[in-house]
């Protein structure tokens, strides 16, 4: 579970100027929301890319995180890197005046999909790709919005626990702030992940790497003294969650068909 | 004789721009005096080819790219990985040694590794040979990157009389440690120490590095020597150019104190091996 900070920083580095740089881009943008992930992401990408060549988009809905604001906006600035703020809630307003809920699960995954939108059309225009910012908890829990947070076009966290994310971010000098900052999905006011999940993250990262990483079966995970209730609800989260982590299923008719056996590398030809 | 380990990362499915980067690497070693240069596996293509196999393949006598490599060892002696098509739609990821401007020898990747991240027997066919070969500094041997963690494939080297054990490598790094490697580079650099030491042979490995589809290629690349030494080792996960001396005469001392060689007695191993292969039941 420990990493080796300076190693991972090495790697990550090299592969985000690397694929950018296959595929013919300078420049990434990243969306900032004043957590840990995009904080850890911008920093990345501020060393691989050179500052000049890093924006980072700050998209609040109105002023409910103004907190955070700050901080993506502190961040940027000891990071060198540009920002460009706009306020989601026109766009998000428009729509939910047409179809008014107070569902704060279809509220939040149309405010992550908002800023999906808004970043993919600065992607174009600023020529930059877009660089995630889930980490491996949030992917194999289903932790994020499909289309939405957990759309990319590479993704340097995604093999980090969000612990070893903490680590890294420490070993690159985030500020405390920032460091120490609850984890949020910002869907709401006052949400944290941890109570939503029902599990804090050492928790969650410890029972995820028993069985992801090391591949033991659940039962050897909760006679090695880990909650039954926890170890079952992150394995029922893991499976409920793989279509998430997939591309949609295609229906087979012809010899060859995209997504079964017509067989390419992402980054061939490059 | 001065080695050179070629640690580079190959463009995938480009062969035009790994020719030129070979083609590039070699006129650097050579201005350096090396004698023998080493590429990685499948360094004229990449590594995952997937269905881009068919495509990538081609026959080294004829091929016109192939040649010009075939020609650059007049003065060289070249060692690259690529995918080779033999009779027709049979395709090998093989390992050729170029010298005197001819091919010396092929080596089709015998062990296939399939499963987990690894698919190469869904898009390869596997070689069924591990022999040795003359070159002018000894009695050579070639493997390709699995090929080398299995000791039976070592062994038949060694049995071959293997001065020089040359492995080329296109593997991902995968784990973390405390040190600056990943955790499966040190799988590597055990059995080069193990083989060279055992094989009183030298043992040269050399991995690409870059990314293809988020996997990190380790780099790492190493020498080691008849009596186990390592005598160079390429930094993790970075493109480089390594050269080494090796002194062959550190074969001969190697094996007057350790007498692997003389008592090998592959007869007895044949023997056994016919016997298990003959009861051998799923």
């Amino acid at each position: 579970m420990k990493i080796n900070a300076p190693f991972v920083e090495k790697i990550l580095c090299a592969f985000i100027r690397e694929e950018l740089h296959k595929f013919g881009f300078s420049k990434g943008i990243v969306g900032l929301s004043g957590g840990l992930d995009s904080s850890v992401c911008a920093a990345l990408a501020a060393k691989a890319l050179g500052k000049k060549n890093v924006l980072g988009m700050i998209l609040p809905y109105k002023d409910t995180f103004g907190k955070d604001v700050e901080d993506a906006r502190a961040l940027a600035r000891k990071l060198g890197i540009r920002t460009r703020l706009l306020d989601i809630s026109p766009m998000v307003d428009a729509y939910f005046s047409r179809y008014p809920t107070d569902d704060r699960v279809r509220i939040g995954n149309k405010m992550a999909r908002e800023r999906m939108s808004i970043l993919y059309d600065h992607s174009v225009l600023e020529k930059a790709l877009i660089l995630g910012t889930s980490n491996k908890t949030e992917l194999l829990i289903g932790y994020g919005t499909i289309h939405g947070d957990m759309a990319c076009a590479i993704n340097p966290l995604g093999d980090l626990y969000k612990s070893q994310v903490r680590a890294l971010g420490a070993h690159l000098r985030l500020p405390a702030r920032i460091l120490k900052k609850t984890p949020t999905a910002g869907l709401w006011p006052g949400q944290t992940d941890e109570d939503e999940i029902g599990l804090d993250y050492s928790e969650i990262d410890a029972i995820l790497y028993e069985l992801v990483d090391e591949r033991r079966p659940r039962k050897e995970v909760i006679a090695s003294g880990f909650k039954k209730e926890a170890v079952e609800k992150i394995e029922a989260r893991i499976v409920s969650s793989e279509f998430k982590r997939k591309m949609p299923p295609i229906a087979k008719i012809s010899p060859r068909t995209v997504g079964h056996d017509f067989l390419y590398s992402y980054d061939r030809n490059r | 004789m001065k080695v050179a380990l070629a640690q580079i990362s190959p463009h995938l499915g480009d062969l035009r721009k790994n020719l030129d980067l070979h083609l590039e690497t070699i006129e650097k070693v050579r201005r350096r005096k090396a004698h023998l240069v080493i590429f990685p596996e499948l360094s004229l293509t990449g590594y995952t080819l997937m269905d881009l196999v068919p495509e990538a393949a081609l026959d080294p006598a004829r091929h016109p790219a192939f040649q010009k490599l075939v020609a650059a060892s007049r003065t060289i002696d070249i060692v690259l990985g690529f995918v080779e098509e033999r009779g027709k739609g049979l395709f090998y990821n093989s390992a050729a040694y170029l010298s005197g401007g001819r091919i010396i020898h092929v080596h089709r990747k015998a062990f296939l590794p399939t499963g987990g991240m690894f698919e190469e027997a869904k898009f390869f066919a596997a070689g069924k040979n591990f022999r040795t070969f003359a070159t002018s500094f000894g009695k050579a041997g070639l493997m390709v990157c699995r090929d080398f963690l299995s000791y039976g494939a070592g062994y038949l080297l060694f049995a071959g009389g293997a001065d020089l054990i040359i492995v080329i490598s296109a593997a991902p790094g995968r784990g973390m440690t405390a040190g600056d490697a990943f955790a499966t580079s040190r799988m590597w650099e055990l059995m080069g120490e193990a083989v060279s030491f055992f094989s009183t042979a030298f043992v040269v490995y050399c991995n690409r590095v870059g990314f293809e589809d988020g996997k990190a290629f380790a780099g790492g690349s190493f020498i080691f020597d008849p009596s186990g030494r390592r005598l160079v080792k390429a930094p993790e996960a970075e493109e480089d150019l390594v050269l080494a001396d090796l002194r062959i005469e550190d074969i001969r001392s190697a094996r007057k104190r350790w007498t692997f060689m003389r008592d090998d007695r592959p007869e007895v191993i044949l023997h056994s091996l016919q016997r298990i292969v003959g009861n051998h039941e799923d």
